[in-house]
């Protein structure tokens, strides 16, 4: 079993995991971080199956928990869910062009401001869907895009893809402002494990992207990279936390970063490598500010504290 | 009396007389002489009015004695009466109170009730009118009516009697004509012998069987009963024999006295030896030892028989000590197999391993009697699993074949044989033992052409793999359980309990090119339905496994995990070389598929020759390993 995705919830007591069987587990984190913790605290309060194939990506708005996999966008209602209904409230596929191949959805980005859901994925492009309906197209990747990220102070977002690029893109106007092709700096460049860009995280000035290049610290105006961590697995997820950057990918280990690029620590986790990272930052459940991991198995590894990791939730 | 008297009284009287004469004759002797005859005649009448008194009180006496006597007679009279009448009297009494004690017999015999003696009695016996009002009357009534009933009753009871005789004596007779009939029967039996042959019926050979199974131990008799009802409704290929002998199997139980006899001669006997050396503790221990693990002298042999004419011989023993029972396999087929010959194979059709785990689990090296234990401590002997190579395996099922049944926790006093629990399991047991025996034999022909280096893939399955496969299997060796758990990828697998020692291990390398792929292959007895299980470590540019690479990982799913489309026609035997085959197409994938590092000089090492819709897909960048027939490209997934 692989984990690709995790969203906690809007009321920050539940975490929700998605895997390669299409199941979307929702467990209850203040149960598990509760002193009477037990064995059944760490498993699922309730699974259920959400889509045929993987459930790449899970985003939460203020009421509903969106999963996006082979094709199609489903959005659940959280109250529901926690309840054990798993009925999906809606579920809609943005307009495809080839039928050959139902393309993945490989990332979901929340655009609080116009109430609007980006996706990315297989099909080499971003779709814009507004939450109610309505979805337009932002073309522009060569292959198929990994990652998503959103720049808050000028309304831009950013999407790293398999042909190595990342690109900017103005979501009023729905144009590319910027490409960055990674693959050609020298400081980053890494051949031998390939050119697509795993992951993107974005601090408006500031973007650090890895995957197969080594992991990069870059100054978005100038578009130069500034720091380069010094680690050979390939990342699949970072985000910028407080001063520090968290990364993890092959391995079992997430990866704390200064952003000067030295490593403050390294954790290490039950899975055999991560593919997701989620902080759990959410004002109304301060006590279950954790951050979760998940990968290459059924497990999802809860840290309370960054310096180790606490348990692990089970979904089966 | 008078004169008497008188004369009595005169001498007296003369005496008298002669003494006054003396004194004064003179005087007047005229004057006395008148005075003396005054006086003697007054004396005389005074001597006579005497004489008158004396008689007169005699007289007086007399009377008054008389007067008394009668009076005293009469009383006496009297008194005898009295004493007479008083004895009488007494008499009578007695009389009364023993007719007042007597208890006639009458009393204890136990009437009819009143009621019931009125309704029944005939009027002439009850006379209501009359014994109503007097229960003497009534008493006489009922005990007549009761003499009556008897005489009825004893009339009956003799015409019974008669009539019993009269029956007795017929079935005498019929018994008579019926052991007559027995030899005739017999001769007859004999005659149709030939018949019976020639029409294939063995009704003769049943019946003989049927004897025979008279002796046989409950648990083998729930077998034998079972197995050859189950033959007969359902299984025409499934044949049932009794083999052994019968004569020590009788002598298993005489009868009591035969053993006391014994018993005095074996005292006489034991004086003779303890006069000899003693046998040392080891024989005597040894002789325990075989006597508790003593089998029953019969045993049942089985033996099922496949479409392809390949049969498996099933003889199962009782070990009458320990109470459970055992078997022993044996597989003969049709045609000649070709064994593989490389070393460290292991004859997955010998005796030893063909039954192994035929229900999960189930591995027959201990004895599923909890009571055993005790018995062994007794004994000295550590496990039975010494022991079954000639014994024969206890397998769980085998004893519920016999109807035995083992509670797992505590042990019971007492099993017996029940019925119910064999038939259950004869059917499922029956049909996994013939898909044990294909299965084993379809593996040991694969085995022996994977040796070779070439995976057969039949033509129904050749759909399932595209036409140009490259990689190639280069060795297929049997490694052993320790080896098996050495290997460092292995790892994850013998922790979630899929390898057991009682599994199967193998190693197959592929190659292609500069690469070298190990498969460690765990393979369950209980093939085909559970699928062998393959963890995979590429040698090309560096060591690859699944913990370090997805796409391993995602090439042992594809073998492993989605092994259903793999299996091939029915009844599926064919899993393991497809799954091979599949991982040499994966193999092939995996490596044109990578993507070129432009770094290094040179082309790539493996040009793409698969046709793909995509190379990569999903945050893990996963190859396409699924293969579309007919349209023959490869997709993800």
């Amino acid at each position: 079993m692989t984990i690709f995705s995790q969203s906690v919830s809007p009321c920050g007591k539940f975490l929700a995991a998605g895997n390669n069987y299409g199941q979307i587990a929702i467990f209850s984190l203040s149960a598990a971080l509760s002193s009477e913790a037990k064995e059944e605290s760490k498993k699922p309060l309730v699974t259920f199956v959400a889509h045929d194939g993987p459930v790449y990506s899970l985003v939460s708005t203020d009421r509903h928990l969106l999963s996006a996999g082979d094709g199609e966008v489903k959005a659940w209602l959280w109250g529901e869910i926690i309840k054990k209904g798993c009925k999906e409230v809606w579920s809609r596929h943005p307009p495809y062009r080839s039928s050959l191949e139902v393309p993945e959805i490989n990332a979901l980005l929340l655009n609080p401001k116009e109430n609007s859901l980006l996706l990315a994925g297989g099909d080499c492009q971003l779709h814009t869907m507004d939450l109610e309906t309505g979805s337009f197209t932002l073309r522009g990747h060569t292959d198929y895009i990994h990652c998503l990220a959103l720049r808050e102070r000028s309304p831009e977002v950013l999407s790293g893809g398999e042909d190595g690029t990342v690109r900017l893109w103005d979501l009023r106007t729905g144009e590319e402002v910027q490409t960055i092709e990674v693959y050609r700096h020298e400081e980053c460049a890494r051949p031998q494990n390939g050119k697509w860009i795993g992951c993107l995280a974005t601090d408006s000035d500031w973007m650090v992207c890895g995957g197969g290049p080594a992991l990069t610290l870059w100054h978005l105006r100038s578009a130069t990279p500034t720091t380069v961590f010094p680690l050979r697995a390939p990342q699949k997820h970072v985000t910028f936390y407080q001063d520090l950057i968290l990364s993890a990918g092959q391995g079992p280990c997430v990866n704390q970063w200064q952003l000067s690029g030295e490593l403050k620590a390294q954790v290490p986790g039950s899975s055999p490598s991560l593919l997701s990272l989620s902080l759990n930052q959410q004002p109304a459940a301060p006590e279950c500010k954790v951050l979760t991991a998940a990968g290459n198995s059924c497990r999802v590894d809860v840290f309370t504290n960054l310096g180790y990791r606490a348990f692990s939730l089970s979904f089966s | 009396m008078s004169t008497e008297s008188n004369k009595k009284r005169k001498p007296k009287v003369i005496r008298s007389d002669g003494a006054p004469p003396e004194g004064k004759r003179n005087r007047s002797e005229i004057d006395l002489a008148s005075e003396i005859e005054e006086r003697r005649i007054q004396s005389c009448v005074h001597f006579m009015t005497l004489k008158k008194l004396n008689r007169l009180a005699h007289i007086r006496l007399k009377k008054g004695r008389d007067q008394t006597h009668e009076a005293k007679q009469k009383v006496d009279a009297y008194h005898l009466q009295l004493q007479n009448l008083l004895y009488e009297v007494m008499h009578l009494q007695k009389e009364i109170t023993k007719c007042l004690e007597f208890k006639s017999k009458h009393e204890e015999i136990e009437l009819v009730s009143m009621e019931e003696f009125y309704r029944e009695a005939p009027p002439e016996i009850s006379k209501c009118e009359i014994t109503m009002g007097d229960p003497h009357q009534q008493t006489l009534a009922r005990l007549d009516w009761e003499l009556e009933q008897r005489k009825r009753l004893a009339e009956k009871y003799k015409e019974c009697l008669a009539s019993k005789e009269k029956i007795l004596k017929e079935i005498e007779v019929k018994k008579e004509y019926l052991s007559s009939l027995q030899p005739r029967l017999s001769s007859i039996m004999q005659a149709s012998l030939p018949v019976q042959e020639y029409l294939f019926m063995p009704f003769d050979q049943a019946h003989k069987q049927y004897e025979t199974a008279r002796h046989l131990p409950p648990p083998l008799y729930v077998l034998f009963v079972q197995a050859s009802a189950y033959g007969q409704a359902c299984d025409k290929k499934l044949s049932v024999a009794i083999e052994g002998n019968v004569e020590e199997a009788k002598a298993l139980y005489k009868p009591p006295e035969d053993s006391q006899d014994d018993e005095s001669d074996s005292d006489a006997e034991e004086e003779q030896t303890t006069k000899r050396r003693r046998p040392t503790l080891g024989v005597q221990l040894d002789d325990k030892r075989k006597e508790m693990l003593k089998r029953h002298p019969l045993s049942v042999m089985l033996d099922l028989r496949c479409k392809d004419d390949s049969m498996l011989h099933l003889t199962f023993y009782y070990l009458m000590n320990l109470n459970i029972m055992t078997v022993k396999a044996r597989v003969s087929t049709a045609t000649e197999i070709v064994t593989p010959v490389s070393a460290g194979y292991v004859d997955l059709l010998s005796p030893d391993m063909i039954l192994s785990c035929l229900y999960p689990g189930d591995h027959g090296k201990k004895t599923p009697n909890p009571a055993n234990q005790y018995q062994f401590d007794k004994v000295g002997i550590l496990t039975l699993s010494d022991y079954v190579l000639e014994l024969g395996h206890p397998y769980l099922w085998v004893q519920k074949l016999g109807g035995l049944h083992f509670p797992k926790e505590q042990p019971q006093h007492t099993v017996t044989a029940d019925n119910s629990l064999s038939a259950s399991h004869m059917e499922t047991t029956m049909k996994l033992l013939r898909t044990r025996l294909q299965a084993r034999l379809a593996l040991t022909k694969q085995f022996a052409s994977l040796e070779h280096g070439i995976v057969p893939v039949s033509s129904e399955c050749q759909r399932l793999f595209p036409a140009k496969i490259v990689s190639r299997l280069v060795k297929w060796v049997a490694i052993a359980y320790e080896d098996y758990m050495e290997l460092p990828y292995t790892r994850d697998i013998v922790e979630a309990g899929l390898a057991e020692d009682t599994h199967l291990y193998y190693l197959a390398l592929i190659e292609r090119g500069t690469a070298k792929l190990q498969a460690a292959v765990v393979l369950n007895p209980g093939y085909s339905s559970i699928p062998p299980i393959f963890r995979l470590c590429l040698n090309w540019k560096g060591e690859k496994t699944s913990s370090n690479d997805d796409n391993i990982r995602a090439m042992e799913s594809e073998v492993s995990v989605c092994y259903r489309e793999l299996y091939g026609p029915r009844p599926g035997y064919q899993l393991l070389t497809n799954q091979l085959q599949r991982l040499c197409v994966v193999l092939d994938v995996y490596l044109e598929t990578e993507s070129h590092d432009t770094s290094v000089e040179g082309p790539k090492e493996f040009p793409q020759e698969k046709m793909c819709l995509r190379l990569v897909r999903g945050p893990s960048r996963m190859k396409p390993f699924k293969y579309n027939h007919p349209q023959g490209f490869f997709s993800h997934r």
